[in-house]
């Protein structure tokens, strides 16, 4: 079958301008969620290796109850592969060769840190610092640069943990897991784990946690979580990257976006291939009736157009794939120059089947129902041009494409709201688009030809209007669709950028006594860094739930953090800025009873408004009725608290300190040297690293989500492209006729360019309309922010659309104006 | 093969038999008949011109008799088959095996060489080495040296000689042909029904065209008029007034 064969040859295949669309497109399909998911796979591994240097591992058990994990736990780690280091923290007073200060010890064994580094600083003075990946050896430490100031110490001088003489080796500029522990609140000490016993400071019943430290595979780290999970004591705390407070959020919502950009992608590929395909099976139609005529039957017509589908699906996954791993390879350069780190390149062999399963899905569910339907080409066609399709038979088509619309993103995002909230967007966008169309056709209907360059355009676009309807329809949708990623970047973006402003509190100050509240404010005062908020704070077990004890009252398999520990109560009489009440009712001026219950406790609890619930606070103990629920932005960097009193309310005459944050600027820092001499107990907490860190990965983040709208962006370009250049030979067939009937070039351009103007006008306000519908429903179930109309989109995207096709339409023109019209004209025969 | 699709050769039956055939199309709200009430016979080597002018129905006859669409009513005998009651599988099975087309606008696929265009409704038909046969139908037609070009490297009437070859290469009974030189300059268009008619006399096939051009139309053993979807044929009238 040399003849037959070589009529469905690819090679010759791609000669014919509309298969090389729907190649092209296919290829952008594969290569664009190919990137998008290995690199949201890469990425996603990035960030949490990144954030497991928060832990300084994976995950952390925490013991703190005083004593260490049975061995065997360790060895059943090691036997799943896991790596393991251990840590003891405790406080201690260390003394120097003058005086003493409390400080707050890390032990670390020789595996410390698994994941991240620390930094160091082996002389004082301005000499250079030095990341490491291991702790101080045994014999040595590494002291937080303050102590050396309190304790009048030099590098190698000798100071007494307890009972043993350790060498100050280095500075401790910062560690990988430096969390914001109150525990932690004099500076820090680092020593190695095997001196802890020799210190003697260590005994029965004395305050010290024990961390163990595992990192490795994420199955193998969750089986081994499964084998513990039932050996667990409620004093042991299992800690992932996402159970820590701070950070979940900004992950969940990176995910999200990542994920509502897989979506897009998959939108504007199926759309892509919808179109180009469909106007594939128009062109083909002359030669399934040819051939119908020299009698291939159905099924053979059938089987043919198959085997054509199926090697465009090689050549489309193929080349996508030629096409996504180098892009993959150069995003993730990029990523590792913008942290300034070398990045592990891991190619995520699961991350490719959804690229596998879009190209055949838009092979299946969106080319072929309009290449089956070839079939149906009567043979008298090669007679006489016959009824073309009404559009009617394309329903089944259209139910389909949804359903695999529908299935695709479900499949890309897992999320439901994603689904509907894109699905319902374009749904009302094309409703909207029906209605729009027939009533601008009627308008156009109107338009009666003319000489000049906006009649010609009117009539233009009348005369086209299937055309014109169905690239309005693909181009309002990729609008939407891009529209709707921009919104949804710039607004997660500004939130993040709200979440941790420029100036966000980097310092806490804590254990301030109440009478130095004063003196500590008008110190900083002087220094420029004004203390904003200061929060008094009382440490109490929540003890009974309206009469029973509180261990009781809450099931077993609800394990409650807040009760394992001391609580940080504390009295406010205003409601914090980014605190909201959700039940009940803030403070009235008068109140002297009632507390106000974070939001998560109390879910967690089952409370309610107006439940008795009673603290233990040293030796005495008070009850008092929820009079609300408030939410709170652990993120903040600012004091929080999961229980609040009104002023004159249970709290008085507790033995209460007071706690602040403010922002400190880098060249503050001099300052706390003064204030800790001034204020010897007052703990300052410094957090300007970990804030830097969290910048740090907002930036990575942001990195990603730019290169991925790019990513986007292009797509949808290509979508437009293919969609314009479906109309291609008629416009220029026409665009001949003109130039031959004696038009002018400068006519013939601006007609074209104000048709395609007008166009893109029409979708890009439609686009954005239902851009803003989709992002509606999206900021407010999914990324939780709140909607706002978005002008600076609303207003320049329709005139960027606009602008834009009026290029294609120019580009589309180009043959016409640079060969002679006869020449073109039997070109186009 | 089904007793549907078992066209059985008689010689002594017509070719073609059609009677009481009529074909009505709708338009929106109107239905419009384009052929009333055709019959006619055609026999085996005959060779029949079908004149009319332009929407007097000629095209749409020319389909129906061929196979290409089937009558609103009526019945349509080609070679034995009642091709009406065929389906549209077993209609192109028949076209396959025994009918060859030559179209006004040639209806060459611009992607196949000349060469490959003839050769295609013989690797359809499934006969054997059909490159052979395609090239010696090529030779007859004087396009010997242009097996390689593709159509778009050829004249109209070139494209037209290489559509006759593809015509009678499978070796059809029957040859349907709509304006085979409607698209053709004089000279070409003499010379190519030229060719016509002689590859139809050396093959015996028989000969069913559609034409407004008289002239080629006298070519014909038997001409037939066609006017607003009515047909008549002159010489039956001559005859009755003898």
């Amino acid at each position: 079958m040399q003849a037959a064969r070589k009529l469905m040859s690819v090679r010759r295949d791609f000669r014919e301008r509309d298969v090389r669309v729907v190649l092209v497109a296919l290829i952008i399909a594969v290569a664009t969620v190919a990137t998008i998911a290995l690199f949201a796979s890469q990425l996603q591994r990035t960030l949490v290796s990144s954030a497991s240097s928060f832990l300084a591992a994976d995950r952390q058990l925490e013991a703190e109850n005083g004593r260490p994990i049975p061995g065997e736990w360790l060895e059943e780690a090691r036997i799943r592969g896991l790596e393991t280091g251990r840590m003891v923290e405790f406080s201690t007073m260390i003394s120097g060769p003058e005086g003493f200060e409390l400080a707050s010890i890390k032990a670390v064994s020789n595996e410390y840190p698994l994941r991240g580094d620390v930094e160091i600083q082996e002389q004082t003075g301005d000499s250079a610092r030095k990341v490491v990946t291991s702790g101080p050896e045994p014999g040595q430490v590494w002291i937080n640069p303050r102590l050396l100031r309190l304790l009048n110490l030099d590098i190698g001088d000798k100071l007494e943990v307890g009972n043993l003489e350790l060498e100050v080796a280095s500075l401790l500029i910062r560690e990988p897991d430096g969390g914001f522990r109150l525990s932690s609140l004099a500076p820090r000490v680092m020593m190695h784990v095997d001196d802890v016993e020799s210190t003697g400071a260590v005994q029965e019943g004395s305050r010290v946690e024990f961390i163990y430290l595992f990192a490795g595979e994420e199955r193998s780290l969750n089986e081994y979580h499964q084998w513990l999970e039932p050996r667990l004591e409620p004093s042991h705390e299992w800690e992932g990257v996402r159970d820590g407070e701070t950070f979940s959020n900004s992950f969940d919502r990176a995910e999200s976006f990542l994920l509502l950009g897989g979506s897009l992608a998959v939108l504007l590929a199926a759309v892509a291939v919808a179109v180009a395909s469909r106007q594939y099976a128009i062109s083909q139609r002359d030669t399934v009736a040819l051939l119908k005529t020299l009698g291939l039957q159905g099924k053979g017509i059938g089987r043919l157009y198959l085997r054509r589908l199926a090697l465009w699906g090689v050549v489309g996954i193929v080349g996508g794939l030629a096409v996504a791993l180098p892009l993959f390879w150069l995003l993730v350069s990029l990523l590792g120059d913008a942290l300034e780190r070398p990045i592990d390149l891991y190619l995520d062999p699961t991350a490719l089947m959804p690229a596998l399963l879009t190209a055949l899905v838009s092979l299946f569910a969106f080319a072929y129902p309009p290449i089956r339907r070839l079939r149906n080409v009567p043979a008298m066609r090669v007679l006489r041009a016959q009824p073309g399709e009404t559009g009617r038979e394309a329903l089944p088509d259209l139910v389909i494409a949804i359903l695999a619309i529908f299935g695709l993103v479900w499949m890309y995002a897992g999320e439901l709201v994603l689904v509907g909230a894109l699905l319902g967007g374009l749904a009302l966008l094309l409703g909207v688009l029906a209605l729009f169309g027939l009533v601008l056709m009627a308008l156009l209907r109107r338009v009666r030809g003319g000489g000049n360059a906006w009649r010609l355009a009117f009539v233009g676009l009348y005369r086209h209007r299937q055309a014109s309807l169905a690239q309005l329809a693909v181009f309002a949708m990729t609008i939407m669709l891009a529209a709707t990623l921009i919104l949804v970047r710039t607004s997660l973006l500004n939130d993040w950028q709200a979440q941790l402003p420029e100036d966000a509190p980097n310092h806490f100050l804590i254990n301030i006594a109440p009478e130095s509240v004063e003196k500590v404010e008008s110190f900083w005062a002087e220094h420029d860094a004004p203390l904003e908020n200061l929060y008094p704070m009382v440490r109490g077990r929540l003890t009974e739930l309206n009469g029973d004890p509180v261990k009781e009252a809450v099931s077993k398999d609800e394990r409650v953090n807040a009760l394992n520990r001391e609580l940080n109560l504390t009295w406010m009489e205003q409601l914090p800025e980014d605190n909201e009440v959700i039940e009940g009712r803030w403070f009235a001026d008068d109140d002297t009873e009632g507390v106000s219950v974070e939001a998560d406790l109390a879910a967690r609890l089952g409370l309610e408004v107006g439940d008795r619930l009673t603290f233990t606070i040293g030796s005495e103990k008070v009850t008092e009725p929820v009079v609300s629920i408030r939410t709170v932005q652990w993120d903040s960097m600012k004091p929080n608290f999961y229980v609040a009193f009104p002023p004159e309310g249970g709290l008085t005459n507790m033995p209460a300190t007071w706690i602040t944050s403010f922002y400190l600027p880098e060249q503050g820092k001099q300052a706390l040297n003064d204030f800790s001499r001034r204020f010897p107990t007052v703990s300052v907490l410094e957090l300007d690293h970990i804030i830097a860190r969290i910048q740090d990965i907002v930036r990575q983040v942001t990195q990603a989500i730019e290169a991925i709208l790019a990513l986007i962006l292009a797509a949808a370009l290509v979508v437009m492209a293919a969609v314009v250049s479906a109309t291609l030979r008629d416009r220029q067939r026409e665009g001949a006729l003109i130039r031959t009937l004696g038009g002018r070039q400068t006519l013939l351009v601006r007609s074209t360019m104000l048709e395609f103007a007008l166009l893109g006008l029409i979708a890009g306000v439609l686009g954005v309309v239902a851009a803003e519908a989709a992002v509606y429903v999206l900021q407010s179930r999914m990324f939780d922010g709140s909607f706002s109309w978005h002008w600076q989109v609303i207003l320049p995207l329709p005139l960027a659309s606009a602008v834009l096709l009026a290029m294609f339409g120019r580009w589309q023109l180009r043959p016409v104006l640079s060969v002679s019209p006869m020449l073109l004209l039997r070109r186009l025969e | 093969m089904n007793q549907m699709t078992d066209f059985t050769r008689s010689e002594t039956s017509p070719m073609l038999r059609v009677s009481e055939l009529t074909h009505r199309v709708s338009i929106e709200t109107d239905t419009l008949t384009i052929l009333q009430g055709v019959s006619l016979e055609i026999n085996r080597g005959e060779s029949v011109a079908i004149v009319g002018r332009s929407g007097s129905g000629k095209t749409t006859l020319l389909g129906l008799l061929a196979g290409l669409d089937t009558p609103s009513d009526g019945v349509v005998e080609l070679d034995g088959a009642e091709i009406s009651k065929l389906s549209e599988d077993e209609r192109a099975k028949l076209r396959a095996s025994r009918v060859g087309f030559v179209f006004q606008s040639f209806q060459l696929l611009p992607a196949l060489s000349a060469l490959e265009n003839v050769m295609l409704p013989l690797e359809l038909a499934g006969i054997e080495a059909p490159e052979k046969r395609a090239r010696e139908l090529l030779e007859r037609v004087g396009l010997g040296e242009r097996l390689t070009h593709t159509p778009r490297q050829l004249s109209g009437g070139e494209q037209q000689r290489v559509a006759i070859a593809r015509a009678f290469a499978s070796d059809p009974v029957i040859l349907f042909a709509d304006e085979p030189t409607g698209n053709l300059d004089n000279r070409t268009g003499q010379a190519v029904s030229d060719l016509l008619m002689d590859l139809n006399r050396e093959q015996g096939t028989t000969l069913v065209m559609v034409t407004h051009d008289e002239h080629l139309a006298a070519r014909c053993g038997r001409q037939l008029n066609i006017e607003a979807g009515i047909l008549t044929e002159p010489e039956t009238a001559l005859e009755r007034a003898d």
